[in-house]
């Protein structure tokens, strides 16, 4: 016999009341467990799909820049253009090593249902993309080719080699053109793109001398501000609408437009604690009273007020640590109905973006559930170490 | 009843904590008085009284005598409002001057055993893990005694049984066992067979009669006459004193 399979025991008196009582605190834990892991996920996504742009500037039209974000990570449609000649005068900048610009449009397919993605791009596209690889062909071998990403190729049921029909009714005839090659997957937005070469692009979707977005690479990431500042003058100057924007302010936008959701979500978090920590306080403080008569029974027999007040203790840190155990489980569970549900209501969200479990969140879940269980045992604690042996044992009968 | 197991160790552990003059409980002038509200009760005005190692002590009175306030000052669950004690070698009172509740917890948990009219057992432990409870706090492992406790109070075929499989009786013996694990010199009983039938009653009382023969003190309250003349020596009380006859 030991305070732990005596505590354990009294949790088990009362299977219903035990389990409703860590279901509660399980709610909370997975609440929180899921808001760390979603805030670690988005800022990993977000950075990593960022860095696979393999670009430090981003230029687009003037317009809302969330939208522009969204578009530039996913692909879609842009509704607004830029002049090809602003190319030039992104070229003509110092301290750039590499650029590239490329033109978008999305044929829709299936009633509305599906979205295909062209993009138009240059020969300097590839030396942006850090996986630019191919599965098999090659660069576009003539102006009437392609190249697909691996999911298009999939779906499309086409190697390098065969070709593929781009029409949409009403504005774009028939075009057919050859697929050059193939890219290896590289879970980015590239598996879902048909590639095509910028003129080709431009006249097959009546776009001439239009763009939809420069990248930039900076020959020494220092000097992007420097970089920045050169560009806002030079399009001033030409008095081109590029809203030029550094990536590393894009992560702090997009990061920042969460922030007020992460806000609510905590708050919720917090009243969802809250019920759970009162709900385990009443439980406790019920059990002690229901077994006034056992507590003062082991005070008369020799147990002193701290075994009193260990045992109670205990018994609560078992109730909350069971409860930060079910809440990881729970939010393991639910990760994926969470990302999903998550996904329909932020304005952007990382392709490749899932909650995951990391070894700091566990340890705050886990130690959350044990500073839960040492705030709300203290009181029914304290209680239970005060019982007074002669009135225990006298009270009633049992 | 099983006869294989006696209680040698506690004798000898109680030989040293027998106070100076030989005695393992003195009280003088005890009293105790209750105070209700503006109302002052007193439940015990200035009892004598002792008891020797090994002695059977009756406290025999009828209800509101002021048994269990005896037992309670005793087994140092309540302090007294006047009058000295000593029990087991600790002052417990002194005038105003009181032991520490650490020490009371100490006394009791080295010294003292306790059974009530009621048994007071944790439903969820069987019958062997509720006798071992006070080993926990004592910090000692003792399944084997435990056991071969119950079989000395004649329970050794149940010791996997809940309190709620048990009869009257049984859990009486249970809470005797339990009370008798840290091998106390003094066992203080209070109407532990008020709530049996008289063949049980006569057991359990048996089985004590047999205990203080192999040298444990027992101070017995009741307000049945016919035990009184069981034991080795019977204090009449009523309304709070010592009557003698
Ligand atoms: N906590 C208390 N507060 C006030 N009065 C008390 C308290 N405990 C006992 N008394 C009073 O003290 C007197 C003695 O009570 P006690 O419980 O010692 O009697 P008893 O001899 O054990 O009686 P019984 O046989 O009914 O158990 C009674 O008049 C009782 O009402
Ligand atoms: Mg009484």
């Amino acid at each position: 016999m030991n305070w732990t399979a005596i505590a354990l025991k009294n949790i088990l008196r009362r299977p219903i009341r035990s389990i409703l009582t860590v279901a509660g605190v399980g709610v909370a834990i997975a609440m929180l467990f899921n808001l760390l892991e979603f805030q670690r996920g988005y800022e990993k996504g977000l950075r990593s799909e960022l860095s696979d742009l393999g670009a430090h500037i981003m230029i687009v039209p003037r317009g809302c820049p969330y939208e522009a974000a969204t578009i530039v990570l996913h692909g879609g449609k842009w509704p607004r253009y830029m002049d090809e000649e602003w190319y030039q005068i992104v070229r003509g900048t110092e301290g750039i090593e590499a650029s590239t610009a490329i033109i978008m449009d999305a044929i829709i397919r299936d009633g509305g249902r599906e979205n295909l993605i062209y993009m138009g791009i240059d020969e300097n596209y590839p030396s942006l993309r850090q996986s630019w690889r191919y599965a098999s062909g090659d660069w576009f071998s003539g102006t009437q080719a392609a190249i697909l990403g691996s999911s298009v190729a999939r779906s499309m049921g086409v190697t390098a080699g065969g070709s593929i029909t781009i029409e949409e009714k009403g504005r774009i005839p028939a075009t057919e053109v050859t697929v050059a090659g193939v890219l290896e997957r590289t879970n980015s937005q590239d598996d879902g793109l048909v590639f095509l070469p910028q003129h080709t692009m431009q006249q097959i979707f009546g776009l001439q001398g239009k763009l939809v977005m420069i990248l930039v690479k900076l020959a020494d990431v220092t000097q992007t501000e420097q970089v920045t500042a050169a560009l806002r003058s030079a399009s001033a100057e030409a008095d081109a609408g590029m809203n030029i924007f550094p990536l590393s302010e894009l992560l702090g936008t997009l990061t920042s437009l969460l922030s007020s959701t992460r806000v609510f979500v905590l708050a919720i978090v917090a009243v969802a604690f809250i019920i759970g920590g009162v709900g385990v306080l009443t439980t406790i403080l019920m059990a002690v009273y229901e077994r006034t008569r056992e507590i003062g029974m082991m005070k008369a027999m020799g147990a002193a007020k701290s075994d009193i007040f260990r045992l109670i203790w205990l018994e609560t840190l078992f109730t909350t640590i069971g409860g930060g155990v079910a809440g990881i489980l729970l939010a393991l569970l639910s990760g994926r109905g969470v990302v999903a549900l998550l996904k329909t209501i932020l304005p952007h969200t990382p392709a490749d973006f899932a909650l995951g479990m990391s070894g700091s969140t566990l340890a705050i879940c886990m130690g959350v559930s044990v500073v839960l269980g040492v705030v709300a045992g203290t009181w029914p604690a304290w209680r239970a170490a005060s019982i007074s042996p002669i009135t225990a044992i006298r009270g009633g009968s049992s | 009843m099983a006869r294989g197991v006696h209680l040698t160790d506690h004798r000898n552990k109680g030989w040293f904590i027998v106070t100076r003059n030989g005695q393992l409980v003195h009280a003088t002038g005890l009293s105790r008085t209750y105070t209700v509200g503006r109302r002052e009760i007193p439940a015990l005005r200035g009892v004598d009284f002792s008891i020797n190692r090994g002695e059977f002590v009756v406290l025999l009175g009828p209800s509101g005598a002021g048994k269990t306030t005896t037992l309670n000052l005793v087994g140092g669950l309540d302090r007294p409002t006047g009058g000295s004690l000593s029990v087991a070698g600790e002052v417990v009172a002194d005038g105003s001057v009181h032991a520490k509740e650490s020490r009371l917890n100490a006394l009791r948990r080295e010294h003292l055993g306790f059974v009530f009219a009621e048994f007071h057992l944790l439903p969820t432990l069987s019958a062997l893990e509720n006798v071992q409870v006070p080993l926990i706090w004592a910090d000692e492992s003792g399944r084997d005694r435990a056991e071969a406790l119950l079989c000395r109070v004649g329970l050794g075929h149940r010791l996997t049984h809940r309190p709620d499989e048990l009869s009257g009786g049984e859990m009486q013996r249970v809470a005797l066992a339990r009370a008798l694990i840290n091998q106390p010199a003094l066992l203080l009983a209070d109407e532990p067979t008020a709530n049996l039938d008289t063949n049980t009653r006569d057991e359990i009382f048996g089985l004590l009669r047999e205990l203080s023969d192999e040298g444990l003190a027992i101070l017995f309250a009741t307000h049945d006459h016919e035990l009184a003349e069981r034991g080795d020596t019977v204090l009449r009380l009523s309304d709070g004193v010592i009557v003698h006859d």
